[in-house]
């Protein structure tokens, strides 16, 4: 095979296939393109560029439920570097539903300005891409460059505001932080690579059978004498550090609060919730590629312990965020804490989809999708109630100029629009019906108890999670309390607060989350697709 | 379903809703109305019901076959009755409760009389009332404590209202379809009867009363009830026509019920030697009763007709119908048509019946509801008292239309009673109108001797329907509406024109300062007392309407005494009857506007009543007068005939043929045969009774103190009113009154006692939970707040802000992680 005809292959693999599957990314890059250009040809003094970036958002959205309605079996793209399937397309749907919200926000609570707009947007489609890069990654390195392209936006938009310090401070903890993990990463994927001769995940599984296959020598399935098994061991959870660190997981949540204390509030939702659909994907993904279709007797003895070990990072991760979040006197310091907690409840979905996916419990394909259609549907609630705090704390950052929660006192009453927001959106986090959360975390906790029967470690987990919930209600109550029962101060100037077009934005984002829980029609349609989704991609394996 | 039927149900609906618009407008527009000044409720109020009746007259007109009622020949071609459902109230399986309707020429005859009745009397009433038409009315009759008169806000519209009210629910129950339907039309009669009695709320003796006539009606519907649940569980269905539940043919109550024709003569001859045998031990005249049985069959040609002279041919029997009962007699078969065809379960082939004895508890209960409501035997006692309200409210309500509600129903529920049931009712209305009629010699208040004489003439109609005389029972209905309600207007005329005098003692020779009340209320004497000339001139009778009625309520009392000879009270008590009925009716005319003045400031001050009041007693007293002309051949009589249930034709049988229930009803022509008999006997008992009162009260060549003083015991216990109302007394109120203290004690002392023992521990529990609560709950919860929190705070030094410190975590994590797995990975 001649280089011409290597070539001819290559571009027929990318522009046949390829580049068609991959319309809403290109979507987002002409639209970065087109900004740039804008401010180039100093149109955004006529055309305020919230309108190219919402534009071009709003296009990606388009195609990508194209995508969506069109179905289609899983394919390769660009020679295997990324899948195209049901699983990354919902995701892809998802932060691209995310972003145009998103953009919505800032448009109405006004951050950027617009002299600042370009390259506001331009940081947010980037990330943006970075994140669909991830959630449709098949190799280590598009595994790499998506939490790079992701990062590397990220820290520039958490350190936005210029003349803040905190927020300047935040964003050098922030890079600091991201390349200490991506140096960890790297240093995984290499010990990987080097390991299995390849980077290609859907090859990982195979070749470490071939590795660890008792015709190798030194069939001993024992972290403990097998050399071998116990470097592949420690790359996948140097490459999951790079992930847990996206997800802020214990112990590489330490950026996480600082980054959101610092960050606008637009940011911080954007993170909270984009950054971590994207990377619980990609940890699925990854989790999958290491099991494998048929794995034989290595589930039993390192699958098993791999999703034990997430149960108990996901336990720990859940009732530190939770702790963490009672002293908070930040109201974004405090979201922030609550974000690694619900990190810690969605990683017991990953944990009870790896103990059960090659267990030997009845249905365990069928539960484990369950498991997965149970974090696709805490995500989906997630996206809206985590939102609407971050907005609803945006809107009000606007009106009283602090985000300390003791300034909130009385605000409930003054704007009752934002208000009752708050009160959906957080009884919504604690879990409470009938609001979407509760289905969310039923969901997630009925997989545990199915993973209960492989590993009744799981239970533990799940008894975790339980008391982690009833302790998270105290948290979020105390903003409640400030904002409905502690009384507004003598003195203190009367909020105004217009219902459009930012009361209409909270109603348009709450209301979902209400929706979700009370309205049999909603959940059903939702949990259907979450459920079609996992189940395609669970039996591809 | 015709044009004409559907306009003639659109007529009566119209008819019977105009009230009820007309009684929401004038309730609410006269409690908002500022000034109690106005007519316009009472006009309104008789704008509704004039529209009713011309309605309701064009209904009859256009609904009767002109031909057959007035031509000769069988008069069941009159009408065919129309039905139908106005409105599904329920559905339960198989069950349907629903606003039906069931027009016959009985429904439209009542329509018409109920309307014309109305009218007249709303009329009257706008004089009547007419002190009420002020903003401080001053009633004379309440005495406060303070020696004054009671002062209130005049309540024209408020009555004028009620009266629109009843009107509505009094069609409502006459064009009922079902019998659930009836009973709630009939507890709103009811609610009409307790608030027009109660009218004069504020007097003690008006708001007795109302409640007296409440609670009595109430045991009487007990009984409705009772006979409604049977009904609704037996037959499955409360409607009385046919009808059709998903296009699947259903039989209404009274095809279920229809009647077969009599065992033919020869099992009748059977069962006739052993009842002989058996009569011949216990009674030994008591033979002749199966013979009467077979006499009435076999009398078609014989007029004077000896019990044992003739025997029955086995053809006409034919004619005599029964209900169709197995063999043991203990169950009723029910019926899908009327040719007798039996109804059989589809799954289990067994022939639908209903067990006779629950057939007699049905009937018996329907009935209960009728004597409460037409105050019979024992339940009475409520109608005069029911006397306290405003008297056109006693000529419309208790006289002339609700209390001959129970007559109706009796009338309309006719197929649904069996024999037994019949003699029950024929004996109810026999005591009634005794009884009735004796106390009624002895009263000295005008409307009390005439709510007295409204129960004696409806013991009259109950006893006619009980002997099978339907039709009769019926027509005296109609009749007596008119002459009654004429008495009353006009006692309410005297009323009036004697300023609130009401005691015939203190009247007398009034004609002269009313002659047309005492004259119209003289046409009502003589229809009531059933005077007439006996000789035909100008091929009639010269005879009013209660002579007509009368004569052929007696005249099936009396071909059923020949029929069943054991129950001979049944014509001799009414005959009797038929004289004291003309004593007292001539006795109260007398007193009231005969011989001298007795009271010279009542006289004085007596004056005739207006044009408005006195037109409706001349419109009434010529209806009181024509409206049976021509008698059993008259068109009255001709257009219940129209609805008269099958079976009544032919005479009837009871199933069993032994023993006292052994029952024959007469056929029509056995009570044609002894008509002119019976009628010559009444005549002469009641003008003997006329001639009696004029003895006693016209020419006084006797004077009525002396007999009182000779007959002083029988004269109290009469005027004590038989002591019904003590008997009550004691036996039912006393107790009542002892159960009810006996109550109160045991829920004072015990209940309570123990509730607040209860409470008392309850305090007790709370206090110590309290303590409880405070202490260990909630100094656990904040316990563990605090332990919380605490941690909480602690990690808080985790995150020193140091990235130095970050980084290292970076390091550390990943090793503790790492070293996490080594240990728990299995060797």
């Amino acid at each position: 095979m001649n280089f011409d005809a290597i070539l001819e292959k290559l571009i027929n693999d990318t522009v046949g296939q390829s580049l068609g599957h991959f319309s809403s990314e290109l979507a987002l890059c002409v639209t970065i393109v087109g900004l740039l250009l804008v401010r180039l040809v100093s149109l955004d003094r006529w055309l305020p560029t919230y309108w190219v970036a919402l534009l071009g958002a709003i296009a990606a959205f388009g195609l990508a439920a194209c995508q969506m309605k069109q179905g289609g079996a899983t394919q390769f793209l660009f020679t295997g570097l990324l899948v195209y399937d049901q699983f990354g397309i919902f995701f892809r749907l998802f932060l691209l539903l995310f972003l145009v919200l998103v953009i919505a926000l800032t448009v109405i609570s006004g951050i950027p300005d617009n002299e600042d707009g370009p390259d506001f947007y331009t940081l947010l489609l980037g990330a943006t891409i970075g994140m669909m890069l991830m959630v449709s990654a098949n190799n280590l390195l598009i595994l790499f460059l998506g939490i790079e392209m992701t990062s590397v936006p990220s820290y520039v938009m958490v350190g936005f505001l210029k003349g803040r310090k905190l927020s300047s401070e935040a964003a050098l903890k922030y890079v600091i932080y991201g390349a200490g993990i991506a140096g960890v990463m790297l240093y995984g994927i290499s010990l990987m690579a080097g390991m299995l001769g390849t980077t290609d995940m859907s090859l990982i599984a195979e070749r470490m059978h071939l590795l660890l296959s008792p015709e190798a020598d030194g069939a001993d399935l024992s972290v403990r004498s097998n050399a071998m098994l116990r470097t592949v061991v420690l790359a996948s959870l140097l490459i999951s550090a790079g992930v847990a660190f996206k997800l802020s997981l214990v112990p590489f949540h330490f950026w996480c609060p600082d980054a959101f204390e610092g960050a606008p509030a637009e940011v911080a939702g954007f993170l909270s919730v984009a950054s971590k659909a994207a990377a619980f994907a990609l940890l699925v993904r990854f989790c999958l590629a290491l099991v494998g279709k048929d794995s034989g007797a290595l589930s039993e003895h390192v699958y098993l312990y791999l999703g034990v070990g997430l149960g108990v990072v996901a336990a720990i991760t859940a009732t530190f965020g939770n702790l963490a979040a009672y002293s908070q006197t930040n109201i974004k310091r405090l979201l922030a804490y609550s974000t690694i907690a619900h990190a810690g409840y969605m990683l017991m979905a990953v944990a009870a989809m790896m103990v059960l996916v090659n267990s030997d419990v009845a249905d365990a394909k069928l539960k484990a999708a369950g498991a997965l259609e149970g974090l696709i549907y805490y995500l989906t609630v997630y996206l809206f109630m985590n939102l609407g705090a971050f907005a609803i704390v945006a809107f009000i950052r606007n009106q009283i100029l602090s985000e300390e929660i003791k300034d909130y006192a009385g605000l409930g009453w003054q704007a009752p629009c934002l208000g009752i927001g708050m009160v959906f959106c957080l009884f919504s986090l604690v879990g409470m019906p009938p609001f979407g959360g509760f289905f969310a975390k039923l969901m997630i906790f009925k997989s545990l108890v199915d993973a209960g029967y492989a590993n009744p470690f799981m239970w533990v987990v799940l008894a975790i999670g339980g008391l982690n919930t009833v302790f998270s209600l105290i948290y979020y109550l105390r903003v409640l309390n400030a904002m409905y029962i502690v009384p507004r101060p003598e003195g203190s100037p009367r909020v105004k607060f217009d219902f459009l077009p930012a009361g209409a934005y909270v109603v348009m984002v709450t209301l979902p989350v209400l929706l979700t829980g009370f309205f049999p029609y909603f959940p059903d349609r939702l949990s259907d697709t979450a459920s079609r989704v996992a189940n395609m991609l669970i039996s591809n394996f | 379903m015709t044009a004409e039927e559907s306009l003639i149900v659109k007529l009566l609906t119209a008819a019977w809703l105009l009230p009820l618009l007309g009684f929401a407008v004038e309730v609410f527009g006269g409690y908002w109305q500022k000034s109690r000044k106005s007519k316009a409720a009472a006009l309104m109020a008789v704008a509704c019901i004039g529209c009713g009746f011309v309605a309701s007259a064009s209904a009859l007109c256009l609904g009767i076959e002109w031909s057959a009622l007035l031509g000769e020949g069988t008069k069941h071609d009159v009408m065919e009755p129309i039905s139908g459902t106005f409105y599904l109230l329920g559905e339960f399986g198989p069950l349907v409760l629903s606003l039906d309707y069931y027009i016959d020429s009985l429904t439209l005859l009542m329509f018409t009389m109920v309307t014309l009745i109305a009218t007249c009397i709303h009329v009257f009433a706008l004089g009547y009332m007419s002190d009420e038409l002020t903003d401080d009315h001053v009633d004379h009759e309440v005495h406060l404590s303070d020696g004054g008169h009671f002062h209130r806000p005049g309540r024209f519209y408020r009555f004028f209202s009620f009266m629109s009210l009843f009107c509505f629910s009094m069609l409502g129950l006459v064009l009922a379809g079902n019998i659930f339907q009836v009973f709630v039309f009939w507890e709103l009669v009811g609610i009409c009867s307790y608030l027009l009695i109660g009218f004069y709320v504020e007097r003690k003796s008006a708001s007795t009363a109302a409640n007296k006539a409440f609670i009595v009606n109430r045991v009487g519907d007990f009984g409705f009830i009772i006979g409604l649940m049977v009904i609704w569980t037996s037959f499955g269905t409360f409607r009385f026509f046919d009808h059709e539940i998903d296009t699947k043919p259903v039989p209404g109550l009274f095809t279920m019920i229809s009647r077969v024709e009599a065992e033919d003569a020869h099992h009748d001859e059977k069962h006739k030697s052993s009842a002989e045998h058996e009569k011949d031990e216990e009674h030994p005249e008591g033979e002749e009763h199966p013979e009467g049985e077979e006499h009435h069959n076999g009398e078609e040609k014989a007029e004077e007709s000896h019990p044992a002279g003739e025997h029955a041919t086995a053809e006409h029997h034919a004619h005599t119908m029964q209900l169709d009962v197995d063999d043991a007699r203990s169950v009723v078969f029910l019926h899908k048509d009327n040719k007798g065809t039996r109804i059989a379960d589809p799954v289990t082939e067994t022939e639908k019946s209903i067990p006779y004895w629950l057939l007699i508890v049905a009937g018996v209960g329907v009935f209960a509801g009728c004597i409460g409501k037409s105050a019979q035997f024992p339940l009475q006692t409520w109608l005069p008292d029911a006397m306290e309200g405003p008297t056109p409210v006693s000529a419309l309500v208790h006289s002339a239309t609700m209390v001959a509600a129970g007559v109706y129903l009796a009338g309309r529920f006719y197929p649904m009673f069996a024999p037994e049931v019949l003699l029950v009712i024929a004996y109810i209305g026999c005591i009634t109108l005794f009884v009735a009629a004796t106390i009624a010699i002895v009263a000295t208040d005008i409307k009390r001797v005439l709510a007295y004489s409204t129960i004696s003439q409806l013991g009259y109609m109950m006893l006619g329907i009980g002997v099978g005389g339907w039709a009769a029972g019926l027509f005296h209905l109609i009749t007596h509406a008119f002459f009654k309600s004429l008495m009353f207007l006009a006692s309410g005329s005297v009323i009036v024109g004697c300023h609130h005098e009401q005691e015939m003692p203190k009247m007398g020779g009034l004609w002269r300062k009313m002659p047309v009340t005492a004259f119209t209320m003289l046409v009502g004497v003589i229809a009531i007392c059933g005077l007439a000339i006996p000789f035909s001139i100008f091929g009639a009778k010269i005879a009013f309407s209660g002579y007509h009625s009368k004569d052929a309520i007696v005249a099936s009392s009396l071909a059923f005494m020949n029929a069943n000879q054991i129950h001979f009270l049944l014509f001799f008590v009414p005959l009797v009857t038929a004289g004291i009925t003309a004593f007292y009716m001539f006795r109260l005319w007398f007193y009231t506007f005969a011989g001298t003045p007795r009271d010279k400031k009542v006289y004085d001050h007596a004056r005739e009543s207006p044009l408005v009041m006195t037109i409706p007693l001349i419109v009434l007293s010529f209806f009181a007068i024509f409206v049976a002309v021509g008698g059993e051949v008259g068109p009255l009589y001709g257009l219940l005939q129209g609805s008269e249930p099958v079976h009544v034709d032919g005479g009837a049988v009871s199933v069993a043929t032994e023993g006292a229930t052994a029952i024959t009803m007469p056929s029509r022509h056995a009570i044609h045969d002894v008509h002119g008999q019976a009628g010559w006997y009444a005549l002469i008992a009641a003008v003997s009774g006329a001639v009696f009162a004029y003895l006693l009260y016209g020419i006084r060549v006797i004077d009525p103190a002396d007999i009182k003083r000779n007959f002083s015991g029988v004269h109290t216990f009469l005027v004590e009113k038989w002591r019904f109302d003590d008997l009550y007394e004691v036996m039912f109120i006393k107790p009542v009154h002892v159960i009810a203290r006996w109550c109160t004690g045991f829920d004072r002392g015990y209940i309570d006692g123990l509730l607040h023992w209860l409470s008392r521990k309850t305090v007790d529990v709370s206090n110590w939970d309290r303590k409880f609560d405070e202490n260990v709950i909630d100094g656990l919860v904040n316990w563990i707040g605090k332990v919380v929190y605490k941690s909480g705070r602690s990690l808080r030094h985790l995150q020193t802000g140091l990235i130095r410190q970050y980084v290292m975590f970076i390091a550390l994590g990943v090793l503790a992680l790492f070293v996490l797995l080594f240990v728990m990975f299995p060797a």
